[in-house]
């Protein structure tokens, strides 16, 4: 894209999401988790990447909806997709080889990007316990690379996982390969700090960006392993206007990039928000389609 | 319990103390909120201790499938090098006999009974659903005991229309119950949407163990039976939800 213009305004979330949305590829096949990840998927889908596929673990392939994705078995998923198949099906689909990228979030991850979404501060009995793998193992094991999307705290950002639900490159060096595990594995790490790396013989991760105004030194301090880092550090681009203008349409209200979702929780406002919501995307969201 | 992944439903036989042991691969909360239900129960082992064995989305799908099949397990290229398989000793990673390669295999699941929601069945218990449907297919083959919950009874002619969409054939099927709205809260695909709302407000009252026992007292015990439940709710929102679901998409129609 030449004379590219920049979009003015934007919020963290967007040049999180805008930036992953460069992540992906025309004509690719993508496994996609709900919240900012379908946000940014979406995104690249309707700028750059026309001719991508985007699947969601609920079991729907190629879904083209007029409204925002909730859930991954939210009846939204259905909503003009190519198909909708039994889950082992799908995950049967991306085993064999047919997704090219996944991109999920974590609530942990290590210098080789395994990836934590099950329990922080021992197991079975947590600290704090998390979500559990889902689709995350599966699309970790065989996706062909894997995208993650989190936010970057020393206390996330760790030597070793406190438990290994999702592998990136184990311990480094061969050691996927030796697992029998027939996927990539990570390619990158999008936080709210910058976009780090895979080194491609020890599967260690490096800084390859900051976000504009964040340095090094500040990644460095909300992380806790000795990061390594190329010479010089990129910077990362700011969203551009067709970007942000489509992740506000995609999000008019702000469920996830914004404070929608505390107005649903409101117990007399809330039901009649939601149903403007659903009154009101179908025309607003349409356009995206054609 | 072996759902798939532990909703709301699930979480409530957690928080009234009605579940032992499940066999899961995650607890979703989404956009309803952190299911505090199933964090207490297994992080302070409140109301009880409760056992947990995990997996992955795939393997759960194939240990229906196994079952459905008649066979003791299947294999999956999932699981290898992560703590899954450290911690659940019912998963073997054995090497392939073909290609000598490293394999996961997970074994069969099969229910005593699985409910199972859809959106038309016939008298018979000829089954369809419609748009994303799980792993349905195979729950209802691997369960010895199969409950058909379904939005509408339509006539067995209207049934072979369109016979591909029957997913579950009545030979699986002990019993057919005719319960509209029974996914409240959740969506149904073609019939009503995702109740959002309600669903943070869930989220919110369950917080702490005392709002449980007040969100039970009042939505499960407080109620009669599922017409009950349905005028608490409000049969015009459910109504609302419906009419905002079908402006999307209405089966046969396109929108």
């Amino acid at each position: 894209m030449e004379n590219k213009e920049y979009a003015r305004e934007y919020t963290l979330m967007e040049l999180m999401a805008a930036t992953m949305a460069r992540e992906f590829c025309d004509y690719e096949t993508a496994f996609v988790g709900i919240g900012p990840p379908l946000i940014a998927a979406m995104t690249a889908r309707l700028t750059h990447a026309p001719n991508m596929t985007i699947a969601v673990e609920g079991g729907a392939i190629g879904s083209s909806p007029r409204r925002l994705l909730t859930c991954i078995a939210d009846t939204t998923i259905d909503e003009r997709a190519y198909s909708c198949l039994p889950m082992w099906r799908l995950f049967g689909d991306q085993q064999r080889g047919f997704f090219d990228v996944g991109l999920i979030g974590a609530a942990q991850i290590d210098k080789y990007g395994n990836l934590n979404t099950t329990a922080l501060g021992g197991y079975p009995r947590a600290q704090v316990r998390v979500a559990g793998s889902g689709g995350g193992n599966d699309i970790g094991s065989s996706v062909g690379r894997l995208l993650i999307m989190m936010k970057q705290e020393k206390r996330r950002f760790v030597e070793r996982v406190d438990y290994l639900t999702t592998p990136g490159f184990l311990a480094g060096g061969d050691s996927r390969k030796k697992a029998g595990l027939t996927g990539g594995g990570p390619a990158a790490v999008i936080t709210d700090m910058g976009v780090f790396r895979f080194d491609a013989v020890t599967g260690e991760m490096y800084l390859d960006k900051c976000h504009p105004g964040i340095t090094p030194e500040q990644v460095k301090e909300n992380l806790s392993w000795t990061l390594k880092m190329p010479a010089e550090v990129g910077e990362t681009e700011p969203p551009t206007r067709e970007q942000a203008e489509i992740m506000h349409t995609l999000d008019p209200f702000g469920l996830y990039l914004g404070n929608g979702r505390q107005k649903m929780a409101d117990p007399q406002e809330g039901f009649e928000f939601y149903m403007q919501v659903l009154e009101q995307s179908y025309s607003m969201m349409k356009p995206l389609w054609r | 319990m072996i759902p798939r992944y532990l909703s709301v439903h699930d979480s409530i036989l957690i928080g009234l103390g009605q579940v032992e042991k499940f066999e899961i691969a995650y607890n979703w909360g989404g956009i309803w909120g952190s299911d505090a239900v199933y964090r207490r129960a297994l992080e302070k082992g409140i109301p009880r201790p409760i056992e947990i064995e995990e997996y992955s989305n795939l393997s759960v799908g194939m240990r229906f499938l196994a079952a459905s099949l008649g066979v003791s397990f299947m294999p999956v290229k999932s699981l290898l090098g992560s703590d899954i398989p450290r911690y659940n000793s019912r998963i073997k990673i054995v090497d392939d006999p073909y290609t000598g390669e490293p394999v996961a295999l997970v074994p069969a699941a099969q229910p005593d009974v699985a409910f199972i929601h859809v959106q038309r069945c016939d008298e018979m218990g000829n089954a369809q659903i419609l748009g994303h449907l799980g792993d349905d297919d195979s729950l209802a083959r691997a369960a010895r005991h199969v409950v058909i919950t379904t939005e509408e009874i339509v006539p067995t002619e209207e049934i072979r229309r369109l016979p591909n969409l029957t997913c579950i054939p009545y030979y699986c099927v002990d019993a057919v119950v005719k319960v509209p709205f029974a996914s409240h809260g959740r969506g149904c695909s073609y019939y009503y949407a995702m109740d959002v709302p309600f669903g943070i407000q869930v989220g919110n009252a369950w917080a702490t163990e005392d709002g449980f026992k007040r969100w039970a007292e009042e939505w499960i015990f407080g109620v009669e039976d599922w017409e009950g439940y349905c005028r608490k709710v409000g049969w015009e929102r459910l109504l609302r939800l419906a009419q905002a679901e079908q402006r999307y998409q209405k089966f046969g129609e396109v929108r």
